[in-house]
């Protein structure tokens, strides 16, 4: 087979055409041949067995046919006539609404309609907005518009969020956001590694202290927001306060050092979350304290808390698409974990199609699972059947 | 009928007192009167307490085996259940076919006779829909709305986010003091939405849903039911035409395995000629269930796995009844929901999708979520459903964190419980839209504002 190293892969996405896949042609010689076989026992004899990407090509267009059926509501497509009422009038429409009641369109042909759209709005955003300003994602369709008639511009319309809150593709927001987590995530880390080496001496203490404050300063330059600092903690001091970037207060005592003859400092008065507009503070008495409270090794350390405005921002992001809210796994590199929720994917599992068990046998023909004996047998009348000896 | 070009009478200053709440679902329709009072506009307990349960009507166009056709709440009067076929107006979670639709509607709230009649030009409507929907589909409902119905003062929201108004605190039976306040909206929440055409994970605060980290996952009770249809189509015999027998033997039988290797090596029936002990007797896991037979019994029955019935129908005992046993199917067909490679979807479980929603969201906010996340929907009947969705949450967040995962009394009429809440709530208010508003700045204007949603610092 001629295929210079190309393997088809199957994509993900692919024009569902029940019963039938684009496999690979096996034939001797894609010229004469293949095309007009003028010898049937020899194209016969030479036609290849199938290779296992053909398996999982004519695989891949099974499940989906399948999946394409469990989607469906009911086994055949019901046309049932709406039962005329003799006692009430035929009343006018409106055009919108007799536009609307006569439309025959399923979801897909709706959706079909709303990609469509999506795609002229990239090449041509001046003609999709013309064709229809409504039928946009509202967001996105107020964002570059201004109301254009007086009554909207007095009218009480909801103002769209800044561009700079509410990037118009999710790939950005969601970058976003993970940078955000990143940023937060290695302020906790700083924070940690301070505290262990302050509980192991106190020399190293002041060197990794000072350390943690230049790395909070370099992540504070990251951020724009004002950064309010403490001073990096003395010889003296058994508690630091760090503060972390969102102005949020974690307190993480270090153990008093052997010899040190000073009880430990209270924590100064603090709320999590920090008191916001949004979310105000938990207000009632904190739980009652624990000797060990301070033991560095079960001290928890609080996550960086958003601040009223990134709150805001979250609350005020415009509603994404029908087809970006789909949740999809996104394992695209091939290292076993989500891209975007860092969760292990793990391998499919397989189920013999006849009984339900693990699928621990192929069969040699069609490549579908079976558990044993007994359901290969009843697979194979199957099989036979469909796709002869 | 008011037509679309009457204008309205209450219309003005004065909202209309009467409120009609609709969660409007694929399988049913959720709907009731609320009347607004005065004193029950701010949050409190006693208002929680006061909602009624609200009417549930087959969302659905039926056409038994004798031709004779039930529209909306008239399928109560249909008894024989097998070879029916259903139109159903929404698609996806969302009302796509208008003429069927109305049809409902107007039978139900607009009729001389309707069951729950109302004048929608004295009327203000709360209608749910389901997140992320398409911006057409969206302008179709807001013009049936005015244009058709000409109802005075009009609200669309997300259904998902309906939920955060009640007392989500009772729901987990979180212990009461005296100075427990009942937050409405609740402050911060997960809402799992698992409905009919699919499930979705909305993270709520302040009743305001997080829109860039709401998920969908498209696996919910109708592709579980087509699931299970198949199962039995190719191992007992053909119930293609009988969704809605194979939906009760799953709403009867099915549950979400807790230990799923375990109960599948326990319904397994061996290698040939093995004799499993499990197999055999049953293991707790086989389940007998009686099909109906259109003349005397029009519903399954579940019954006790009896281990020697096959035995003794073999022997010359007719059996009158189609008996069939459930195995493995009990489980693997909820599986789908936390698992949905395991028939080749390319989309991550109920936990992950969960995770995914939170990955977008500052790691500050997980704690409240993840002590909060409500499940609701009909597929949360599902029993076990609820303990599997904690441990499998358990399974991926950090140890410190709590997981709290619960469902309320109800919950597939909670969304509507909140929607009523919320229509005696000061938001709606805020956020309603008037007929003349409508006639002023036209469909586009109501789209984006329903889209925008409450301000944040109101």
């Amino acid at each position: 087979m001629n295929n210079f190293g190309v393997i088809e892969v199957a994509g993900a996405k692919k024009t569902n055409a029940p019963g039938w896949a684009y496999v690979p042609d096996t034939g001797p010689a894609p010229g004469s041949s293949a095309l007009q076989p003028a010898n049937r026992k020899r194209a016969a004899r030479n036609q290849a067995a199938l290779s296992s990407s053909d398996l999982s090509v004519r695989q891949d267009a099974k499940i989906r046919k399948e999946l394409d059926a469990l989607d469906r509501d009911g086994s055949r497509d019901a046309s049932i006539p709406v039962p005329p009422k003799p006692g009430r009038a035929q009343n006018k429409h409106t055009p919108n609404v007799r536009k609307i009641l006569q439309s025959q369109k399923t979801f897909a042909n709706h959706l079909d309609d709303y990609r469509a759209l999506l795609a002229l709005a990239e090449t041509n955003p001046a003609a999709a907005a013309a064709l229809n300003a409504a039928q946009l994602k509202p967001g996105a369709a107020s964002a570059p518009t201004p109301p254009a008639t007086a009554a909207a511009k007095n009218s009480p319309a909801p103002t769209p969020p800044p561009p700079t809150q509410a990037p118009t593709s999710t790939a950005s927001k969601r970058s976003a956001a993970a940078a955000k987590r990143a940023a937060a995530a290695a302020a906790r880390e700083a924070k940690e590694a301070a505290a262990r080496e302050a509980a192991a001496a106190e020399a190293a203490a002041a060197e990794a202290a000072k350390a943690a404050e230049a790395e909070q300063l370099d992540i504070a330059k990251d951020k724009d927001d004002d950064v309010e600092m403490t001073d990096a903690p003395g010889e003296a001091s058994t508690t630091e306060t760090a503060q972390t970037t969102d102005g949020s207060t974690t307190t993480t005592s270090a153990a008093p050092a052997p010899g040190d003859a000073e009880p430990p400092l209270p924590p100064p008065p603090q709320t999590y979350p920090p008191d916001g507009t949004i979310l105000p503070a938990y207000r009632r008495a904190p739980p009652a304290a624990h000797p060990s409270d301070d033991d560095p090794l079960l001290m928890s350390h609080v996550p960086y808390f958003p601040t009223d405005d990134e709150l805001r921002a979250l609350m005020t992001a415009p509603p994404l698409s029908y087809l970006d809210a789909r949740a999809a796994v996104d394992d695209d590199d091939g290292d076993g974990y989500d891209a975007s929720s860092g969760q292990p994917t793990y391998p499919t599992r397989h189920f013999c199609e006849v009984c339900g068990y693990w699928g621990r046998v192929r069969c040699t023909k069609c490549g579908s699972r079976v558990c044993a004996l007994q359901c290969l047998t009843a697979h194979r009348e199957e099989c036979f059947t469909r796709y002869g000896v | 009928m008011a037509g679309g070009s009457r204008k309205p009478r209450a219309a003005g200053p004065v909202p209309p007192s009467i409120t009609l709440v609709l969660d409007n679902g694929a399988n049913t329709i959720k709907a009731g009167f609320v009347k607004r009072n005065s004193t029950s506009s701010n949050s409190g307990s006693d208002s929680v307490a006061s909602t009624p349960a609200p009417r549930i009507i087959p969302n659905c166009i039926a056409r038994d085996r004798h031709k004779k056709i039930y529209v909306g709440s008239e399928f109560d009067k249909c008894k024989d259940f097998g070879d029916l076929a259903l139109r159903r107006p929404v698609e996806k979670g969302f009302i796509v076919n208008w003429e069927a639709q109305k049809e409902i509607w107007d039978r139900e709230f607009f009729d001389d006779k309707a069951p729950q009649k109302c004048d929608p030009s004295e009327t203000r409507l709360v209608l749910s829909e389901q997140p992320n929907s398409l911006p057409a589909l969206q302008v179709h409902c807001d013009q049936m709305v005015f244009e058709e119905f000409g109802f005075a003062s009009y609200y669309r929201g997300i259904g998902p986010a309906f939920n955060a108004y009640q007392d989500i605190q009772s729901i987990f039976q979180a212990p009461k003091t005296p100075e427990t306040t009942v937050d409405i909206p609740a402050e911060v929440m997960l809402l799992v939405d698992s409905g009919y055409s699919h499930t979705t994970v909305t993270p709520i605060i302040q009743g305001r849903p997080l829109h860039p980290a709401i998920r969908r996952l498209n696996v919910g009770g109708k592709f579980m039911t087509n699931y299970l249809t198949r199962l039995i189509s190719v191992r007992y015999f053909d119930m293609r035409n009988d969704p809605y027998v194979v939906n009760e033997m799953k709403e009867a039988a099915c549950y979400a395995s807790l230990d799923f290797n375990g109960d599948l090596e326990k319904s397994w029936k061996g290698t040939q000629g093995e004799r499993r002990e499990d197999y055999i007797n049953g293991a707790g896991i086989a389940m007998d269930y009686v099909l109906p037979d259109s003349h005397t019994r029009f519903h399954g029955i579940v019954q006790e796995y009896d281990p020697t019935r096959l035995s003794r129908t073999r022997k010359g005992g007719v059996s009158a009844e189609d008996i069939l046993t459930l195995r493995n199917e009990r489980f693997i067909v909820p599986e789908i929901l936390f698992d949905p490679s395991d028939i080749g979807m390319r989309q991550p479980g109920l936990a992950d999708v969960i995770m995914q929603s939170l990955s977008v969201l500052p790691i500050g906010l997980w704690p409240g979520l993840l002590a909060n996340i409500v499940v609701v929907g009909g597929s949360s009947l599902i029993p076990n459903v609820i303990q599997r969705l904690q441990t499998e949450i358990l399974k991926r967040v950090p140890d410190a964190c709590i997981v709290r995962v619960a469902c309320p009394a109800d919950p597939i009429a909670s969304t509507w419980i909140g929607a009523a809440n919320f229509a005696r709530h000061e938001h709606v208010e805020k956020l309603a839209v008037t007929k003349q508003e409508y006639e002023e700045h036209g469909a586009a204007w109501v789209a984006r504002k329903f889209a925008a949603g409450l301000r944040v610092d109101s």
